[in-house]
């Protein structure tokens, strides 16, 4: 099963000392799939894929990248993969296309599955997000520089791409032009997965969604159904006030705004048939559900844990 | 490997000229002063002997008339201090040979292509040590371009000799440098602890030469290695290879260090001390409540 995944990893775990980032991790990322990996800062994201790519080594678990232990062969691992990482560097004193020449040099041929870019392709990456490669890496701003990261991990087609943040920093416009690299690259065969905490882009172009929470992925989804499913606002109008506590004691619902007695707009989680049930004994004028976005989701996961350690 | 090296290599050809260059000038005017001195002899005599004794015992020449021969001279004006000015260089660029690029972030990138940790280690390491032997190589030919047209009547083997022992106690400072940088959280550290070792050193020699209580002590300290220039009448080369030796066995100790830990990313650096302590103390506590 696993040699069939792009990512898998079982019980993967990994503390600084006395702080746990990793309690557990079980991940599954097919192949030719976009995965968005979703988390607030420190739950673990970065430190999951330094996992991946050997940069920091597991206190336990197993990891296989495209088949492989990168503990046992880490370089055949980063042959194969396209990396951009959260905390992006460069050496000050290169410019543009020193520094892609100089990594992209860092791809002997002799590794099985290394590929060293093709320098017309690298123009065309350059040319998408509006980057001069004769530019000096310490006049470039930190969007800018974002895009020489993101020039860097596409440029040599890998087969898969571990993107820390892709758009961190990047305006809007090259936000969407980011993000459009990234599904050409899916479309040309590659395996995607990207951490964020920007949940609009996720949900724009991940095929499955996994959240992660103090070291353990929590979900994993389809994002459409992630969406569409379990949690669903509802905005209901009465023909009298009414008392909100009579729905809010319906378990999974939540009163997020009470207008004047007349309006109630609920969350709710899972089926909506109890809170129906409950409505039966009033007055409905009106009731509209929508559905919510993938932050909606995401912070109600987060109020969860919140209200558990409560 | 060879991309890493020539990489590091690359960054280092701003030091090697500016460190290379600016001491190959001081070297050239060392090279002429020692006509000048020899012409004053019996001035600089009266000035030397006015001086106390331990003045001259502390920069390694015993005696005043030593200073007027060409390895004296030059150990007095040149060498005895050669090892701190250039181990300057050899601490900085041993801590941060690996620990500045965990330090400034830049690590992760270059870990992230095809390049093995001993790979990246040894280009490194190589580019290091070239960098060294291109600081000295360059100080060694500006004496060679000096010493022509004076009395110093010193050829290009015997010349090069002061520089094979200065080489060994850069390697050693330069490689202690370096496995601290893989021990300690911060090659800041690293370099100020090296940097102390080296000048306690310079020291504990020193003073070994006016008392004789402290030459125990003395044996334990590199410096005591060092011949300086008294190496051009004639190189201990056991003394060179115990230096190399010891910097060969730190260079492995760093090795295995890195081959073997976390990269860190700026500032996650942390000592292992006060977590050891933790452990055993979370263990004294498992082992009451049984």
């Amino acid at each position: 099963m696993e040699q069939t995944l792009a990512i898998y990893t079982q019980g993967l775990m990994k503390s600084y000392g006395s702080v746990r980032a990793l309690r557990g991790l079980d991940l599954e990322v097919r192949q030719g799939e976009i995965f968005g990996f979703l988390g607030p800062n420190g739950a673990g994201k970065t430190t999951t894929i330094r996992c991946l790519l050997d940069l920091i080594r597991p206190n336990g678990g197993t990891v296989r990248v495209l088949g492989i232990d990168p503990q046992a062969d880490p370089v055949a691992v980063r042959a194969r993969v396209g990396y951009l990482p959260g905390e992006l560097h460069f050496d000050e004193n290169m410019s543009v296309e020193s520094a892609l020449r100089y990594l992209n040099s860092l791809r002997a041929d002799k590794h099985a599955g290394s590929r060293k870019a093709d320098w017309e392709y690298v123009r065309h990456l350059c040319e998408h997000i509006d980057l001069s490669i004769k530019l000096a890496i310490k006049n470039l701003s930190k969007g800018n520089k974002q895009k020489v990261g993101v020039v860097q991990a596409l440029m040599h087609r890998p087969e898969l791409l571990l993107l820390d943040e892709p758009t961190f920093g990047l305006d809007p416009l090259v936000q969407q032009e980011v993000l459009r690299l990234v599904q050409e690259a899916r479309d040309q065969g590659a395996t995607v997965f990207f951490s964020s905490h920007i949940l609009s882009e996720v949900q724009e172009i991940a095929d499955r969604v996994g959240i992660i929470r103090q070291g353990v992925v929590v979900e994993v989804a389809e994002t459409a159904s992630l969406i569409n499913r379990s949690l669903h606002r509802a905005r209901i109008r009465f023909k009298q006030p009414v008392d909100a506590n009579a729905l809010a004691n319906v378990p999974g619902v939540k009163v997020l705004a009470q207008d004047d007695g007349q309006t109630i707009i609920l969350q709710i989680e899972g089926e909506m048939d109890r809170l129906i049930k409950t409505l039966a004994a009033f007055a409905v004028i009106d009731f509209e559900t929508e559905r919510p976005s993938l932050e909606e989701i995401f912070l109600a996961y987060y109020e969860a844990d919140r209200n558990h350690v409560a | 490997m060879d991309t890493i090296f020539r990489n590091a290599l690359s960054r280092y050809r701003g030091q090697i000229l500016g460190w290379g260059l600016s001491l190959a000038a001081l070297s050239i005017y060392m090279a002429r002063f020692y006509d000048t001195i020899a012409a004053q002899k019996e001035q600089y005599m009266k000035l030397i002997d006015s001086f106390p004794k331990e003045m001259l015992v502390f920069f390694g020449t015993s005696e005043a008339m030593q200073m007027f021969t060409p390895s004296g001279f030059l150990n007095l004006e040149y060498f005895s201090y050669m090892s701190i000015i250039i181990g300057i260089f050899a601490i900085l660029a041993g801590s941060g040979m690996l620990a500045s690029d965990e330090e400034n972030g830049t690590m992760d990138l270059v870990l992230a292509h095809p390049v093995s940790r001993a790979a990246l280690f040894v280009g490194r390491a190589l580019a290091f040590l070239a960098a060294t032997i291109g600081i000295l190589a360059i100080n060694w030919i500006g004496f060679l371009i000096g010493l022509p047209g004076t009395s110093l009547n010193i050829n290009a083997v015997e010349m090069a000799q002061p520089f094979v022992s200065l080489f060994g106690i850069l390697m050693l400072f330069g490689t202690l440098a370096l496995v601290l940088s893989m021990l300690l959280p911060s090659r800041r550290m690293a370099a100020m602890t090296a940097g102390i070792l080296m000048v306690a050193s310079f020291f504990i020699t020193a003073l070994a030469r006016l008392d004789e209580n402290l030459e125990k002590v003395a044996k334990l300290s590199p410096l005591n290695y060092y011949q300086g220039g008294l190496a051009i009448d004639g190189l201990k080369w056991g003394w060179v290879a115990g230096l190399v030796g010891i910097s060969a066995l730190f260079v492995l100790i760093a090795w295995w260090r890195f081959e073997r830990r976390d990269i860190r990313v700026g500032g996650e650096g942390g000592w292992r001390l006060p977590e050891l302590l933790r452990l055993h103390r979370r263990q004294i506590a498992a082992g009451n409540k049984v």
